[in-house]
């Protein structure tokens, strides 16, 4: 209990202390005003008490700081009587001096403690940058020219890889598919291309999967921290909104929204944790304890030809049926999103049967007596996936962020605006597209901001999980080790600056949003 | 099915009919489709979490041979990891880490309320030259990495700061060494310059929106600004110093970064989190105190947060929407 008797002791003096300067600096400047010399000795007092705490401090001359302390204030008190004997200014611009006393007095601490905690130490994380690792030989931008070369944090050498990955393929067919249906539609309106959910939706996730082509292809420190920006942002802010919108006049709304908000509350140490669990991978012939490996394993045991399998085709055509009666149903009703989700929802579907009748679900290793046994997925050491999987883990804790803040601008929608549009024909889907989210982009913006700076400095999830082994480094983990571990000033001040530099646009964005809402 | 009734020219009234009801089957399961997403949404998001309660309450034996959804058939269920984790270091509690969370996130949170408060009025209510400049600059820091300012300020706490003057064999002092680094004051201390531009921001945000014609009429009665700041703004302000205090308590008692900067191996003043990590570090030894623990660390933001949510919500809004 001493730590915390300490620290409250300590919270006490620091609210003391603070609480007898504020009063004591306000009645020093109501001094100004009413009694000009007593304010010019006790300034006088108190600025040479400090000057003498210096001179004692730094053994400029031997004796007890307290003595050197009052000697000087003495002389202050002095000096400020001597410079108040010319005569007393007048009353306004004592008034003004006073005024100004007190905004230093309420502004002051909030400075002091920025500038000493943040400002001075960016430039000096940026002097040191320039220094060698003992911070003793200038080095110039070496330090970052080590970070650009070296192949662990910047390794583009694959490049080439990334037009033969089938990703790459895959992106191209999302983004040609969104482009055909948007020219389709936009000839029909007599435009060259019409930006629709049908259209938008598949060139948007075909330029994710492209990220992912590239990403998995080019590797590094760098490459990984852009991933999870990426990644992350790009989910987070989509199944927030989803959330937002899915949860938005539903019965129980507020117990939904708790528990998706609920990883929040919890600290991305524990959520390390927490996932890790979920991703424990045993050897296959024993029983999982982790939850995801638990269901791969079971999924591979649903062999082809065995009764499960059968079982899971079954189900699989059931939903196949299902997916291509709404298909049907859509075009029939002109609901052009409807035939599109339907056809686009039975894809993964139909791919699910035939692995469930050719090669088999989930992994397959040889098991004990040969014959195959369902494998295991090493989320956290299969390069480059586990990157993937450490994401998730943000993923799961940024939703209820992302999901909070949209839901609270989508209820914030005026309701005139909506009705209008309902008034003017509109049905649900068209006020949603184009009403509510124009309204909320605003919104989205500043969330999407949030997260980039927020997941540009991702780090103790990748601690805690990997150490950033098994290629996850990210810029802030690897900035720890060189610079607490390796104790290398200069390269992990460069990495530090770099983060630095990496958040800047989204700084320069809050500065042109502060103005704009204080014009 | 439906494809062919629709390619008929003119299909007759029974077949309209029909139609219609299987139309109306299918809007209507079509209907609840988001709201099963949302549910099934909701339990993905909360199986992890209840994943590690469960495991937190089963046997070492239980925990390390067979998954949480297995004790349901088989037992396993035991209250003493909890008794362990509650206990001293050498089983694996964390008792003395959670009473260091406290002496960490207290000071952290009191301190930059206070005086972001008295900030947030001056940049709001007293006029200066400068003042909209300043106030850009103080809150676009918000956005800074706090990676940037660890390793000199931690050389800062380690051994002060000394200028020696050039040409001069004199070494000046500009900040005394007071031993801080390895200690919560390190912490806290760091908490609370990280803090700031957020906490002025927030506050200013509500702060500038109360009326302006009160602080009007209560300078003409001849009350100064500090009288106003404490009699009128601080009570008026009370959601959003709730808002912003239940906001900072969480991030810093779920810090890790900053601790482990400061504190390092001082084992004796780690924050939970750090233990945690540490527990979670040493794999297989501890392994069935890990769930327990992380879930004790867990249960103070969490109380927090249900018993709050509704000021931490406002604070996370009035962050990032402006009003």
């Amino acid at each position: 209990m001493g730590a915390l008797g300490g620290a409250l002791i300590g919270v006490v003096i620091a609210i003391g202390v603070s609480t007898a300067l504020f009063f004591g600096a306000n009645w020093l400047f109501d001094l100004a005003v009413d009694r000009w010399r007593t304010f010019l000795a006790t300034s006088g007092a108190l600025v040479g008490a400090l000057i003498g705490a210096v001179i004692a401090g730094n053994d400029v001359a031997g004796g007890p700081l307290w003595v050197w302390a009052a000697l000087c204030a003495v002389v202050g008190a002095a000096a400020g009587i001597a410079a108040s004997l010319p005569g007393t200014p007048s009353k306004p611009r004592r008034t003004r001096l006073s005024e100004r006393g007190r905004l230093v007095t309420f502004l002051g601490p909030s400075l002091l403690f920025v500038a000493l905690g943040l400002v001075i130490p960016l430039l000096r994380s940026i002097y040191l940058s320039l220094l060698d690792s003992r911070a003793s030989e200038w080095v110039g931008l070496a330090n970052y020219g080590e970070i650009l070369t070296n192949p662990n944090s910047l390794d583009l050498s694959g490049w080439t890889e990334i037009f033969t990955s089938r990703l790459f393929y895959a992106a191209l067919v999302l983004i040609a598919v969104g482009l055909g249906i948007g020219m389709a539609v936009g000839r029909r309106r007599g435009r060259t291309m019409e930006a629709l959910p049908g259209s938008i939706g598949p060139i948007a996730i075909g330029l994710f999967v492209l990220s992912f082509a590239v990403f998995t292809t080019l590797r590094g420190t760098v490459i990984n921290n852009l991933w999870w920006v990426v990644v992350v942002t790009g989910l987070s802010t989509a199944l927030g909104l989803a959330a937002a919108v899915l949860a938005d006049g539903v019965r129980w709304e507020s117990v939904a929204k708790s528990l998706i908000f609920l990883p929040m509350a919890i600290s991305f140490v524990g959520a390390g944790i927490i996932w890790r669990f979920m991703y424990i991978a045993r050897p296959p012939q024993k029983p999982q304890t982790g939850f995801l490996n638990a269901i791969w394993v079971w999924l591979g045991s649903l062999r082809p030809r065995t009764t499960g399998a059968w079982v899971a085709v079954l189900i699989l055509a059931l939903v196949t049926v299902l997916l291509a009666g709404l298909c049907a149903f859509g075009v029939r009703r002109r609901q052009t999103a409807f035939a599109i989700g339907a056809a686009v929802t039975a894809v993964p579907v139909l791919w699910l049967i035939y692995r469930f009748l050719g090669p088999g679900l989930g992994g397959s290793v040889p098991g004990p007596t040969g014959e195959p046994i369902a494998g295991t997925i090493l989320f956290l050491q299969e390069a480059p996936f586990n990157n993937v999987w450490l994401m998730v883990v943000l993923i799961w804790i940024q939703t209820g962020f992302a999901m909070v803040i949209l839901s609270a601008a989508i209820k914030a929608v005026p309701a005139e605006l909506i009705e209008a549009a309902r008034v003017d024909g509109a049905t649900e889907r068209q006020t949603f597209w184009n009403v509510i989210i124009p309204t909320i982009i605003p919104t989205i913006t500043v969330v999407a901001t949030t997260l980039i700076v927020l997941v540009m400095k991702v780090y103790d999830i990748v601690k805690v999980m990997t150490a950033g082994n098994f290629g996850t480094q990210v810029i802030a983990n690897e900035m720890w080790q060189r610079a607490f571990t390796e104790l290398n000033f200069g390269l992990g001040s460069a990495l530090a600056v770099v983060l630095f530099l990496a958040v800047v646009p989204a700084m320069a964005f809050n500065i042109r949003r502060t103005q704009r809402a204080d014009a | 099915m439906s494809t062919a009734t629709a390619s008929k020219p003119g299909p007759a009234s029974g077949a309209i009919e029909r139609v219609d009801r299987t139309g109306k089957l299918i809007y209507g399961f079509l209907r609840r489709i988001p709201t099963w997403v949302l549910w099934l949404m909701v339990i993905v998001w909360s199986i992890p979490a209840s994943s590690l309660f469960l495991n937190s309450f089963r046997t070492r034996d239980a925990q390390r041979n067979s998954g949480w959804w297995e004790s349901f058939n088989e037992g396993g269920w035991t209250l003493a990891n909890y008794s362990e984790v509650l206990g001293t270091e050498q089983t694996g509690g964390l008792a003395r880490a959670l009473v260091n969370s406290f002496a960490i996130a207290i000071p952290a949170t009191v301190i930059p309320v206070a005086i972001a408060a008295m900030a947030a009025y001056a940049f709001a209510w007293i006029k200066f030259r400068g003042r909209e400049w300043l106030f850009i600059v103080f809150v676009s820091l918000l956005a800074l990495p706090n990676q940037v300012a660890l390793l000199p300020l931690l050389q800062l706490y380690a051994g002060g700061a000394h200028w020696t003057i050039p040409g001069t064999e004199f070494t000046l002092t500009l900040f005394p060494d007071f031993d801080l680094a390895g200690s919560a004051t390190a912490v806290w201390l760091t908490h609370t310059a990280f803090a700031l531009p957020f906490a002025v921001f927030l506050l200013h945000n509500y702060i500038s929106s109360l009326p302006g014609e009160l602080f009007e009429a209560a300078r003409i009665d001849g009350a100064d600004h500090v009288t106003i700041f404490w009699r009128l703004v601080v009570p008026l302000s009370v959601p959003a110093l709730a808002a912003f205090t239940i906001f900072q308590f969480l991030w810093t008692w779920n810090d890790y970064l900053v601790a482990i900067t400061m504190i390092g191996s001082n084992g004796e003043a780690w924050p939970a989190t750090i233990r945690i990590a540490s527990l979670a570090g040493e794999f297989g030894l501890r392994e069935h105190v890990l769930s327990a623990g992380a879930f004790v660390q867990a249960g103070v933001p969490l109380i927090v947060f249900f018993a709050l949510q509704r000021f931490f919500v406002r604070g996370l809004l009035a962050g990032s929407v402006k009003s």
